[in-house]
């Protein structure tokens, strides 16, 4: 999940994740997209730019340990 | 003590603070950093809890929303009158989050549902957790005024900085207008207009001093220095309060613990009143 604020700064930067992805897959320039949101610092823009989204792999997985599982355990 | 405004909105401020002095700025600086209060989560019971984050890792990132805060309808906790743990509705309030996935789904800060309508987080987008179909998080959260001298997520200010007011000088006398001042600024504050420079935006210099190397004469022709009784703030809010409440806030709060020295002092007896 992407960190919900800037680890440098504390600026929020959580909620324009998921507009910063979906922009920059369909092919627009990074750095335009962060101009664009007004994230203007680099503390803040590396947040987004080196940002792995590695939830969903681990998800795919979820059904083996799935609630009721879980429970028991 | 004179203070210009440069630029204002809810979340930015630039201004310049003059006539003052390097302690005061920094003062005003750390107080706001540290000092202001704001609303932040710091208690979280967890019900329920079949996502793949596990339940620290949940309270750390609510703990890390800024909410919107109302500075006149609460106390912070450590000075409240009720001196319960739990807190009383005059310095805390609930929030109550219950998600359970049908698919694959996002849970979204804007799904925490709040007590007091006054109190919501700055954005409704900021994902927590995603949740695969069946998994469930319930939890209760408990937002309290806080101070960032306790925990960085009481902080009301992403940035809040100064820096010395530039001052530069070009010697016309020995001054050739060759323009290496003008190439080597990184800030682009120098112009060259008729073979003289010029200073063109003052304000956008950092004092790095590029300018006065680059100068190819044996005494530069160019000198910069920082003034000590000038500065160019610089406060960004991370949303939970208007930036200018932030100010006067701090303003206010520097003002009454420079009045309790006084009386510690005068009351200790060091010192005739």
């Amino acid at each position: 999940m992407i960190p919900i604020r800037c680890f440098t700064c504390g600026a929020l930067i959580g909620d324009k994740w998921e507009e910063f992805k979906r922009r920059v897959d369909s092919g627009e320039n990074p750095a335009k997209v962060l101009d664009d949101m007004g994230i203007t610092r680099y503390c803040c823009r590396r947040m987004l730019l080196s940002h792995v989204e590695l939830i969903d792999e681990v998800l795919d997985y979820a059904k083996f340990f799935g609630r009721e599982e879980a429970a028991n355990v | 003590m004179e203070v210009k405004i440069l630029e204002l909105d809810e979340k930015h401020a630039r201004f310049i603070l003059s006539h003052s002095n390097t302690a005061f700025a920094n003062a005003l600086r750390r107080t706001m950093i540290s000092e202001v209060p704001s609303m932040a989560i710091d208690e979280v019971f967890i019900y329920e809890n079949t996502s793949v984050l596990n339940d620290e890792v949940i309270a750390s990132r609510l703990g890390l929303i800024p909410l919107k805060t109302d500075l006149d309808a609460y106390v912070p906790a450590d000075e409240c009158e009720c001196k319960s743990e739990l807190g009383c509705p005059k310095c805390r309030t609930l929030a109550i989050l219950d998600v359970e996935a049908k698919e694959r789904t996002t849970v979204y800060s804007g799904d925490l549902k709040f007590e007091d309508p006054e109190v919501k987080p700055v954005s409704d987008k900021i994902p927590l957790v995603k949740l695969e179909a069946g998994q469930r998080l319930k939890l209760e959260a408990y937002a309290r005024l806080g101070r960032g001298r306790q925990h960085a997520k009481w902080q009301p200010v992403s940035v809040s900085a100064y820096k010395y007011m530039p001052d530069i000088k070009v010697n016309t006398r020995t001054c050739d207008g060759c323009g290496a001042c003008v190439e080597a600024c990184p800030k682009n504050v120098l112009e060259l207009t008729g073979g003289k420079v010029k200073v063109a935006r003052l304000l956008d210099c950092t004092l790095c001093m590029e300018c006065v190397k680059a100068c190819p004469l044996e005494e530069p022709a160019i000198t910069v220095t920082g003034s000590n009784d000038t500065f160019i703030f610089l406060v960004e809010s991370t949303g939970c309060l208007p930036v200018s409440r932030i100010i006067l806030e701090a303003a206010k709060i520097l003002e009454k613990k420079v009045s309790e020295f006084e009386e510690k002092i005068k009351a200790s007896g060091v010192v005739e009143a």
